[in-house]
């Protein structure tokens, strides 16, 4: 069975990994352990730190577990961070990263030529770095790259290690063991900056830093490696920069989305003919809106472009599950992966009255009903999260998941009474980043209702009762007919009864089981109502 | 003969009103949230059972099985009675344990 390794790049790449991340929640990637690398330049940036609090809180879901099969949280996932640094003195431009100043005045010509020539002197050369490469590719591609060589080399130094250096070296430690067997999937747009610069450029870099840590004794080889991404082309769109924020020279050039489009065109070409790409990449999946672009700024204040940094934590959208589910369809396909040259995979999705309607087909296909099987999880998930948040109330701060626990000890089940109120407000924390929260009374919409909302008014599984957001509407809400097809809405139960009722009979009916390979409490717990909400739903997976 | 009736008036009034109280029982749903009152709703209606099946199998044998005959047959008849009514209080106690421990994580294990 191959290793798994993802790598996500810059702000969209964070979102594609967040989406990834929950499905890995949803039980998508049973048995598996996955090794996850974040990269980018900017260490503030709002959805990187969305994400990796997503992934430290799936890792203290999951703490002490192990991979299992059909349950929530089935896999394990092992984060590394990396960020090539831009904050330190004399590493805030190109012109002072690169030293242009120094050398003799012979070097300092030539060095100044050769930039001059690529890289506009007053803008490109001078701009904050700390906020990404702000769609100038050319010079993200260079200095991404320069910043793994120079970990690699600061690793073969010894001395004045930085911890995402450290990060960094393990990640590629492991992609080394792993070597012929390792699956890498790089998640990331090509129509921005940090993203776009870097997906043609990491395979590479892997390799020479292999190469120079293990000095040549050690390499990828690509025609064997496995590597997988997203062509990942707009589906954003954000305030154009006016000329008073472009007044200074740290922002003298800032990403303007209305040449996203032509980022996108020029960056397909560029992927089309480009002799690495063809050659590092098995399988690259084209993934696009084909429509207008929805803004992501609008709720915010300012009348500025958002450039990086903490601010900038756009909504998730479908085109980045898209992408993770490219990567689930990457890491499970048994054939195609031994190609000389890259193969472009796509599909398309039904597109009527001004909207698309989703099927639970179109998401990782339906070979041996991958799709009711996708369903069958991302249902079981949403349903428990609404039992948590909605009937449990944990989005306005009470027991949530303890309830089921609260429920197993009424029903004398008392093997889960060892689970803490800790460990249950982290399964709580979990479900209000995946569905909803409420924050000061304010309805604050997760990550699958802000999905969905992209959609909207198109089909998207789930009925659209199933994703009210007010509390007289929550009240209402039966958990148990999320689904659009009433086929996978939980059993009536009989006179006098209701769904929830006929579900905590077979809460109580039901146990974990042991091909489901759970180990702690915590997971013979999850895989437990697991069972229990996917029996509920009712799909014919054989 | 008189002690018979009695007795098996008290039986079969503890064994309805049990049948009732589980009836009542699955009837409750189960409810959401940290403090669910159903299991409490259940407890409660099987104690309240328990209290009207006595009062029931002395009012039902007093007024509606007391048999004809002369004050022997009807002392007997009420000595009967009275133990039979204790004993249908004890046992619905007992039936109910009973039921409760065999369907322990069902409904009706709440009752105990």
């Amino acid at each position: 069975m191959d290793k798994l390794f993802v790598i996500a790049v810059g702000g969209t790449g964070m979102r594609c990994l967040e989406a990834f991340t929950h499905l890995s929640a949803i039980g998508m990637f049973d048995s598996r352990e996955i090794e996850i690398l974040t990269l980018d330049t900017d260490q503030a940036n709002g959805n990187k730190g969305r994400v990796e609090k997503l992934i430290q809180l799936y890792n203290r879901i999951k703490a002490g577990g192990t991979p299992n099969a059909n349950t929530f949280f089935s896999s394990k996932l092992n984060l590394y961070r990396f960020y090539t640094n831009y904050s330190g003195q004399g590493r805030e431009n190109y012109k002072n990263i690169t030293r242009l100043n120094s050398g003799t005045p012979e070097q300092q010509r030539a060095n100044k030529l050769i930039s001059d020539l690529f890289l506009d002197n007053e803008s490109v050369q001078e701009f904050d770095l700390s906020h990404g490469y702000r769609a100038q590719t050319h010079l993200g591609s260079m200095l991404m790259y320069h910043g793994m060589i120079e970990a690699a080399r600061n690793i073969v130094r010894g001395t004045d290690i930085k911890v995402q250096e450290r990060e960094l070296d393990e990640f590629v430690t492991k992609l080394e063991l792993a070597g012929q067997d390792a699956r890498v999937f790089i998640f990331g747009s090509i129509f921005g900056g940090t993203g776009a610069s870097s997906i043609p450029i990491i395979p590479k870099a892997l390799q020479d830093f292999i190469k120079i840590r293990s000095k040549g004794a050690s390499s990828i080889d690509f025609s064997k490696a496995k590597f997988g991404s997203t062509l990942l082309t707009e589906y954003f769109t954000f305030k154009k920069p006016n000329d008073k924020q472009k007044a200074s020279k740290e922002n003298s050039i800032i990403a303007d989305a209305s040449y996203f489009p032509l980022n996108s065109q020029a960056a397909l070409q560029f992927y089309q003919s480009d002799p690495t790409v063809q050659l590092c990449y098995k399988m690259l999946y084209h993934i696009g809106w084909p429509v207008e672009s929805k803004p992501v700024d609008n709720a915010t204040d300012t009348n500025q472009t958002i450039t990086g940094g903490a601010t900038q934590e756009n909504a998730a959208h479908i085109t980045e599950l898209l992408a993770a589910c490219a990567a689930y369809d990457f890491f499970t396909r048994t054939s195609g992966l031994d190609v000389d040259k890259t193969e472009y995979v796509y599909k398309a999705v039904d597109f009527s009255n001004g909207a698309f309607s989703f099927s639970i087909h179109d998401f990782v296909g339906n070979a041996n009903k991958a799709g009711e099987r996708f369903a069958n999880k991302i249902g079981a998930l949403f349903s428990l999260a609404h039992i948590s948040l909605t009937v449990n109330n944990a989005a306005n701060g009470d027991a949530g998941i303890k309830g089921f626990i609260t429920r197993c000890q009424e029903q004398k089940i008392t093997q889960y009474n060892t689970i803490t109120d800790a460990e249950c407000d982290e399964i709580n924390d979990y479900f209000k980043a995946f569905a909803y929260t409420f924050e000061n009374t304010r309805f604050t919409p997760g990550w699958l209702y802000q999905v969905r909302s992209t959609v909207a008014p198109g089909t998207f599984i789930f009925d659209s009762k199933a994703f009210p957001d007010n509390l007289s509407e929550l009240k209402k809400l039966d958990v148990g007919t999320i689904f659009l097809d009433e086929k996978n809405h939980w059993p009536k139960g009989g006179i006098l009864a209701n769904r929830y009722d006929s579900f905590i009979k077979k809460l109580i009916n039901l146990g974990p089981e042991e091909d489901q390979q759970v180990n702690t409490t915590k997971e013979k717990f999850l895989a437990h109502i697991y069972n229990a909400i996917t029996h509920s739903q009712g799909f014919h997976l054989i | 003969m008189e002690s018979i009736t009695a007795y098996t008036v008290s039986v079969i009034i503890t064994l309805i009103c049990l049948f009732i109280a589980a009836v009542i029982a699955n009837l409750i749903k189960f409810e959401g949230g940290s403090k669910p009152r159903d299991p409490r709703i259940r407890k409660v209606y099987f104690w309240v059972f328990c209290l009207i099946n006595p009062i029931l199998i002395f009012l039902l044998g007093f007024f509606v099985f007391m048999p004809d005959g002369n004050r022997r047959v009807i002392g007997n008849y009420m000595m009967a009675l009275s133990i039979g009514t204790v004993l249908g209080f004890f046992l619905y106690i007992l039936l109910g344990f009973i039921l409760s421990r065999i369907f322990t994580n069902g409904k009706l294990g709440h009752w105990f």
